[in-house]
């Protein structure tokens, strides 16, 4: 598996694209800044800040349609340049092939988050809007890393619907509407999308102060909807890809 | 001209990427109707007649379907290339400026067409859940916020897909900014000046969206204007570049 990882990471090496994807990064962190720098606050809370920078639209949107956009592009080119036969002869199973891609995505998304962490620091502690405090950056870091790992599992019938699919129009619509999706179900149900329920288990026992969540806040049942939407959609991504010759 | 608008709509005719498209558009309305029926203090937001119409048509425009707009500009310009077809074109010979300014034509007439459906499934839902509560003046206000939206939104991406030309097989790069582009929108509406001049946000003022004066009216109006001429520039350009490859390649 790791040697499948090695040799996805080497493929993507020649795409700027991904590097710069990476700068959307930044999006969050900037607007939560002029936001702050517009009602000239200063000695916010740091989780206010934060709040804005990484818990809100990052996790929400850009995360999830970066995720998404970078799910297409790992499984396009395999398709396009019509690669799946020689990778089947050689031979990579399936689910390793799935996986290695998952990898890969796992592995940005976590470095996507370190970023929004960082940019959140410089452009809330650097104009003075929040004092530096070791506490709140590790609980930024945690958070983060947090996001990142269940966004990632998150994404993955987005992922599975790239596999399927020879053409990447289907796959970006889907990201479209997959985030869109998120978005608005959070105050109806937070335990139908897989987006939904990660903000459920970042804002558990009230970390987050001001976000209010419709539901009583149930960890097991947050993790068992991302489960079964990633068990679902792994043996959907097998079953296509053990169809296709 | 002509024969380029016909062979584009005959292109699109095979591609699934119009049906995707419709899909997505009622996807979009059905979600929030969904979001519509959460009750804060007691208030049913989509009880209320017309902010279903209002409401999708804001989120739509501010997540979904300025990226869709790009993404169909961005896949036909960019599919000659892909699919390899543009040597043959330019064989013909077919400009290259004219076959792009044909693709822009039918992304415009498609951005128009997807706010008329967005328009046609929203208003059904209102027609549906509360019949009584529409008049014809207000039926007839939001069709001209639908249909201004989808003229103004297609003006202020198309200097992004215009762009696409010139970056070979960029349209996921067409996609990610168009997407940010429209998102910032969110942010920019906070201040008046900034929703006068952002493109995105000088569309609802155009449309009627937002309460807005005359001058801010001719202001975002001229905004969306200044794209345009922006994408127009961005075309002429690709032409004369495409020219003088071609006088340096007869040179050689």
């Amino acid at each position: 598996m790791l040697k499948l990882v090695r040799i996805e990471f080497t493929k993507l090496r020649r795409k700027k694209l991904l590097w710069l994807m990476l700068l959307s990064a930044f999006i969050m962190p900037f607007f939560a800044f002029l936001y702050f720098c517009y009602f000239g606050e200063t000695g916010i809370e740091p989780v206010a800040f934060y709040k804005w920078s990484a818990f809100g639209f990052t996790m929400f949107i850009i995360l999830p349609f970066v995720l998404g956009m970078l799910c297409t592009i790992l499984m396009y080119n395999e398709q396009r340049f019509d690669m799946l036969k020689q990778l089947w002869i050689v031979p990579v199973s399936r689910l390793g092939y799935f996986f290695s891609k998952f990898f890969v995505v796992l592995i940005y998304s976590v470095c996507f988050m370190l970023i929004t962490a960082i940019a959140s620091v410089l452009f809330s502690v650097l104009p003075g809007y929040v004092v530096f405090e070791w506490d709140s950056i590790f609980f930024l870091l945690k958070k983060c890393l947090e996001i990142a790992l269940f966004t990632a599992f998150a994404m993955l019938p987005v992922l599975a619907i790239a596999a399927v699919q020879k053409s990447y129009i289907m796959s970006v619509c889907v990201t479209l509407i997959y985030a869109f999706a998120g978005f608005f179900m959070t105050p109806i149900n937070m335990y139908i999308h897989p987006l939904s329920c990660v903000s459920v288990i970042i804002a558990r026992n009230g970390d987050i102060p001001g976000l209010t969540l419709p539901q009583t806040v149930h960890i097991p049942m947050a993790l068992l909807c991302i489960f079964l939407w990633s068990f679902a959609a792994t043996l959907f991504a097998m079953v296509i890809l053990s169809r296709r010759k | 001209m002509q024969i380029l608008l016909w062979a584009e709509c005959q292109k699109l005719r095979r591609s699934n990427i119009l049906m995707l498209n419709a899909f997505a558009i009622i996807f979009i309305a059905v979600i929030v109707l969904i979001g519509g029926k959460t009750t804060v203090n007691g208030v049913d937001f989509s009880e209320s007649s017309g902010w279903y119409m209002a409401t999708t048509l804001t989120w739509a425009t501010m997540f979904v379907l300025p990226a869709m707009i790009a993404l169909l500009g961005s896949y036909m310009i960019c599919r000659e290339d892909q699919d390899d077809t543009a040597k043959s074109l330019h064989l013909i010979p077919v400009s290259k400026a004219k076959l792009t300014a044909a693709k822009m034509i039918v992304t415009f007439v498609f951005s128009i067409l997807i706010y008329l459906l967005l328009f046609i499934t929203t208003f059904s839902a209102e027609a549906v859940l509360h019949f009584s509560g529409l008049s014809v003046k207000m039926v007839l206000r939001s069709l001209k916020m639908y249909l201004l939206e989808g003229a103004g939104v297609f003006l202020a991406v198309s200097p992004i897909i215009a762009i696409v030309p010139y970056m070979k097989k960029s349209y996921w790069m067409a996609m990610l900014l168009a997407e940010i582009y429209s998102f910032a929108g969110l942010f920019m509406s906070m201040s008046n000046t900034l929703k006068t001049f952002y493109p995105i946000t000088a569309v609802f003022g155009v449309s009627g969206y937002y309460e807005a004066s005359i001058q801010n009216r001719i202001c975002s109006a001229g905004v969306l204007l200044l794209c345009a001429c922006l994408a127009i520039i961005l075309l002429i350009r690709l032409n004369s570049s495409q020219k003088g490859k071609i006088h340096d390649e007869e040179t050689i």
